[in-house]
């Protein structure tokens, strides 16, 4: 297992997390670890979507830049962080798991996975 | 005349059109304040009643109907619902010298230039007068919202710190599990009648009331009208939402939040109703975007009804939320506790689905 899956499957122990992935701007997955879960093309352009709007909308408040986005469903939750340039952090949980420590282990994780890439 | 009034007890500051003041006093005893550009008024309201309309600019007075008129034919305004206790509300009809028994608005004149040298003419009309807060303030200043229990400068954070771009919802515990952290009362989620706030006892209980306002702003047809305004007639511009009891206690009880800068209802038209002292415009702009990608990627995801969307920046976040079929916008500072906005967004979407 890569390195980088080691660390991806740190947020898999959390309570909900279905899948960790890093991704870049235009849905291609770099790697990613996942639980009971399938990210098809559909999430790949939903999550694509979401990055490159949010950066477009963070943009307006006179070009800050984007720290999260988070955006919850009934079922699931989805919580983006931007990594380096156009590559972004993603997790996917239900909507039941804790986004405090979802986010604490995202901010913990952020260097490592960066170095990784 | 105003400045002789008791203050009363603040319920907040609000931006609506002025027919919600009159759909949401079924129960207020109070007064609300009225401000439009640099001029300052009231409207008088005894249990969704209006009894007094008032209207200063410089040295233009306006009294019952005009006042009423002026009030009306600005879409929006800014107004402070302030409640009164008895003892006030009886000093305060002192001072404005009316008399209740009549029950009607007493024939007092249309337009009052003090010094007898302007007229109402002089007065900027409604055309030219800025119907809502001028969208010129930056985005940025968005979160410049003076009050000091929320300020938490996102200040000195360098842009690609590494320490800055994850650091999100900054104030959840990191180990506590967020559903028992935070300072939310617990009733936020599921309002019951006897929590009612002092607030929520203002606005009219179980049905929206809607049928209390067209009489009471019609009231005056047996005073002669001098100077008739066009009718408020926004085309394009939507009935006013109107929200009942737990939806403003929940509103009202978010708005209070620490961390919360302002909340804002919104439609794809225009804003229904803004609670905070922010630009709209700019804040309604980013809102709207939000919305966009939420309806974009909503086909392409199959996982259930959309919540809320959250977009943190340094600076804060914006929240978006669906709402009666209208949009809810919440502007928060960094620190703000995001477990229990979004418990109660999820609160909020539960009951949605449940009407």
């Amino acid at each position: 297992m890569s390195m980088l899956k080691e660390t991806l499957n740190r947020f898999l122990i959390l309570n909900g997390v279905q899948a960790a992935v890093v991704i870049q701007e235009n849905g291609e997955i770099i790697e990613s670890m996942k639980s009971a879960i399938m990210i098809n093309k559909d999430v790949q352009t939903a999550l694509s979507i979401i990055m490159l709007d949010s950066k477009i909308t963070a943009a307006q408040f006179g070009n800050a830049s984007l720290s999260t986005v988070f955006i919850e469903f009934t079922d699931y939750m989805v919580i983006l962080g931007p990594l380096i340039e156009e590559f972004f952090l993603v997790v996917i949980a239900r909507s039941t798991a804790n986004i405090g420590q979802i986010t604490y282990e995202m901010k913990k994780n952020q260097d490592t996975i960066v170095s990784q890439l | 005349m105003i400045d002789q009034l008791p203050e009363g007890k603040s319920i907040g500051w609000m931006q609506a059109p002025p027919q919600w003041i009159f759909t949401h006093t079924v129960r207020f005893m109070g007064i609300v304040r009225v401000v439009i550009q640099d001029g300052e008024g009231f409207i008088l309201i005894k249990k969704g009643k209006p009894l007094v309309y008032y209207f200063k600019h410089g040295r233009i007075e306006l009294r019952g109907r005009a006042a009423l008129d002026y009030f009306n034919s600005h879409p929006i305004i800014e107004f402070n619902l302030c409640k009164y206790t008895p003892e006030e509300f009886a000093q305060v009809l002192k001072i404005c010298n009316f008399d209740e028994r009549a029950s009607e608005i007493p024939p007092e004149p249309e337009l009052a230039g003090e010094l007898g040298e302007e007229s109402f003419e002089s007065a900027p009309a409604p055309s030219e007068t800025p119907q809502v807060p001028a969208p010129s303030v930056s985005v940025e200043e968005l979160w410049e919202e003076p009050e000091p229990a929320q300020e938490q400068a996102p200040e000195e954070v360098p842009e690609q710190a590494p320490e800055e771009v994850p650091e999100v919802f900054g104030e959840v515990p990191e180990e506590v599990p967020e559903e028992s952290a935070g300072t939310v009362p617990e009733e936020i989620p599921a309002p019951e009648p006897e929590e009612t706030s002092e607030e929520v006892s203002e606005v009219p209980a179980e049905e929206p009331v809607v049928q209390a306002a067209p009489e009471a702003v019609e009231q005056p047809k047996r005073a002669p009208v001098e100077i008739r305004r066009p009718a408020p007639v926004i085309p394009g511009v939507p009935h006013p939402l109107v929200l009942d009891e737990p939806d403003m206690k929940i509103i009202g009880q978010m708005k209070k939040l620490n961390g919360i800068v302002a909340i804002s209802v919104f439609s794809d038209e225009r804003n229904i109703l803004l609670m905070g002292d922010v630009a709209i415009e700019s804040l309604l702009r980013i809102a709207r975007t939000m919305l966009a990608t939420t309806r974009k990627i909503d086909p392409l995801l199959d996982w259930g009804s959309f919540v809320h969307m959250t977009l943190q920046i340094p600076e804060g976040n914006v929240i978006i939320a669906p709402y009666h079929g209208n949009h809810l916008c919440i502007l928060t500072t960094r620190t703000i506790n995001i477990g229990h906005i979004r418990r109660i967004l999820r609160d909020l979407q539960q009951r949605e689905n449940g009407r």
